[in-house]
């Protein structure tokens, strides 16, 4: 009894919240699978990069090039948010009250910062996959902040590129498995160009 | 699986008893023992300590084991060799006492021989002798027990005690903080912070550390008790290790304390973290404090203080509490007020200003600073406790077109 009393309080104490991922939009538009951890409701979803890592939450600085107010009972914002390589959807309903009120405030075209939780949605059953970004906080940024995310983007996708071809860790082979078609290189060429954006 | 440290624990044991033996050699029957005939590896560690003390001819090296709850109860046992629900024999010295907790236990503390240490309780209906301090006892068939985790001796009716006439001088090896476990600990450790005490009857509270890591302490009030100084470096022995929530603390009512000339370089003193910040948490901004004298508690919006309720003369901080994230692991951080203003640019006059004469009062602070703050890169340095990051310094990133060349470099190379 004692010994499972402690590893209870032990979990408690060793919360540790969800990092949030750095990704290029246009790597994050090839997910199409996201698996859930643990039988509980409340447990966390997560979407599978290409790049064999798994994420729940995402960090991405681009322009919000879009805005839209959508619903007429339940409104809810959605927007595009653009990076170098790509466009990344968000959304903020009424169950991100602040997300929302905060998306609202902004007007495009602006540098933002998004801190999100990504999913990916089908229209039907026969539609393509759609990942879009539920927003959890958005904040307008400076071009400095976007310079250094792309750095530390492209810094953390080649991390990625370079492990995914050693590593035998369960969330790898399980990427290659589902994206079985996609060349690594791919990527790297992106992050390449993603850099060669960046004016000095 | 890997047996070198088990087999180095043997080979130390021998070594004091004068005889070297090859740990590779120890390791060697261990794997015999455990991969090819499936032993417990506590088991086999037994058998071969007991193998060898054989070969040797030292009698009761290992235990004799096995025999468990009743087998080995008038032979005597080394205290670091008990374990919980053996009848046991054990002769040490009583190196601390404590006010017994409630009228049934007649005396409490902790006894210890040059093995090692273990709490014990003498219940009032054991009619045990009362023992005294720096005084040795042979303890005839008590029971170890384990409650709420911790081995504790106890001392019943059936326990047989009595003083023996060994005078020996114990020194008790001090342990890395990081290897404390609960029960009984001696830690040559630095006071790195004191906290304000949050009862009555506390003495004094803070954080311990050394070199591997850092841990809370608690001393409460009593006669002859005496405040630590922060800064100084201590020999900690016999000190309470106890668990609460998941977390260790270190009570030092018992414990005998020696200040010590030395310096300790404390562990996660200076960790670094570079990231963005992913969330600045509710209660950042600007805050009110309690004002009476050593409460320092952050009021609720109405100066309401936990113990001393409504406070109208609060004293106004700033503080930010949020998330910094490097993408691998997040940071749960707390900035003070002298880092907040550098890094927001909003003084604590500023924030005052603003509390008192916008609408929005408090919020507005909030609001100004995370949108000044949120979804930023920075660089906190500060020191790590229990997951959280108290930050002394924080400084936005500045764009380095060094790294940039190095990241085209490496996205360019070779495929």
């Amino acid at each position: 009894m004692s010994s499972n009393a402690r590893e209870i309080g032990r979990r408690e104490g060793a919360f540790e919240r969800e990092p949030a991922r750095r990704v290029f939009a246009s790597e994050l538009r090839e997910c199409r699978y996201d698996f859930k951890e643990g039988m509980d409701e409340k447990s966390p979803t997560f979407v599978l990069l290409p790049t064999g890592e798994r994420c729940n939450r995402i960090f991405i600085v681009g322009t919000l090039t879009e805005k839209q107010r959508q619903g007429d009972q339940n409104i809810f914002y959605r927007g595009r948010v653009v990076d170098p390589t790509g466009t990344f959807f968000i959304m903020a309903g009424s169950y991100q009250p602040e997300a929302m009120q905060q998306l609202a405030k902004i007007d495009a075209p602006a540098f933002v910062a998004v801190i999100g939780k990504p999913s990916i949605y089908r229209k039907d059953e026969t539609s393509a996959p759609m990942v879009s970004v539920r927003v959890e906080s958005i904040n307008i940024v400076d071009k400095d902040t976007r310079d250094l995310w792309v750095l530390d983007t492209a810094a953390r996708t080649l991390d990625r590129i370079e492990k995914f071809k050693t590593s035998s860790e369960p969330d790898v082979t399980k990427a290659k498995e589902i994206y079985p078609a996609i060349d690594l290189g791919v990527f790297r060429r992106m992050s390449y160009d993603a850099l060669a954006q960046i004016k000095i | 699986m890997d047996f070198s440290e088990t087999a180095e624990r043997i080979s130390r044991k021998f070594q004091k008893s004068g005889h070297t033996i090859d740990p590779k050699k120890i390791e060697v029957k261990l794997r015999r023992l455990i991969e090819e005939f499936g032993v417990q590896p506590s088991e086999a560690e037994r058998s071969v300590t007991n193998d060898l003390a054989k070969e040797f001819n030292i009698p009761q090296m290992g235990t004799t084991g096995g025999a468990g709850k009743s087998g080995s109860a008038t032979e005597p046992k080394k205290i670091a060799d008990v374990s919980p629900e053996e009848w046991v024999t054990i002769e040490g010295k009583v190196v601390a006492l404590s006010s017994p907790g409630s009228p049934a236990i007649a005396q409490s503390g902790i006894i210890a021989d040059e093995s090692g240490s273990i709490r014990f309780v003498a219940w009032a209906k054991s009619n045990a002798p009362i023992m005294t301090i720096g005084s040795w006892y042979k303890i005839e068939s008590a029971v170890v027990d384990d409650f709420k985790g911790i081995a504790s001796l106890k001392i019943h009716s059936g326990t047989t005690v009595k003083e023996c006439e060994t005078d020996g001088a114990l020194v008790p090896s001090t342990i890395p903080v990081v290897n404390l476990h609960p029960g009984v600990g001696s830690v040559r450790a630095k006071v790195i912070q004191e906290w304000d005490t949050t009862h009555e009857r506390m003495l004094q509270s803070g954080i311990l550390g050394d070199e591997t890591g850092t841990i809370k302490f608690v001393i409460w009030k009593e006669p002859g008790k005496e405040k630590l100084t922060v800064g100084s470096v201590y020999n900690i022995f016999y000190a309470l290790v106890d668990e609460f929530n998941g977390r260790l603390s270190l009570n030092l009512n018992t414990a005998t304390i020696m200040q010590d000339d030395g310096d300790i370089q404390v562990s996660g003193g200076n960790a670094a973290v570079r990231g963005a910040l992913v969330h600045i948490a509710p209660g950042s901004g600007i805050i009110k404090r309690c004002p009476v004298d050593g409460c320092n508690r952050a009021l609720s919006r109405q100066n309401y203080c936990p113990v001393h309720e409504i406070q109208p003369r609060f004293i106004y901080d700033l503080r930010i509490k949020g998330w910094l994230d490097d993408g691998e692991k997040t940071h749960n951080i707390l900035l003070q007020r002298d880092v907040v203003e550098s890094l927001t640019g909003i003084t604590l006059d500023a924030a005052k200003e603003i509390a008192e004469n916008n609408p929005l009062g408090m919020d507005e602070v909030f609001l100004q600073m995370r949108d000044k703050m949120l979804g930023r890169y920075v660089t906190c340095h500060g020191r790590e406790i229990d997951n959280r990051l108290l930050v002394n310094s924080c400084k936005r990133l500045t764009f380095e077109s060094s790294e940039h060349a190095a990241l085209l470099n490496r996205a360019g190379g070779a495929p």
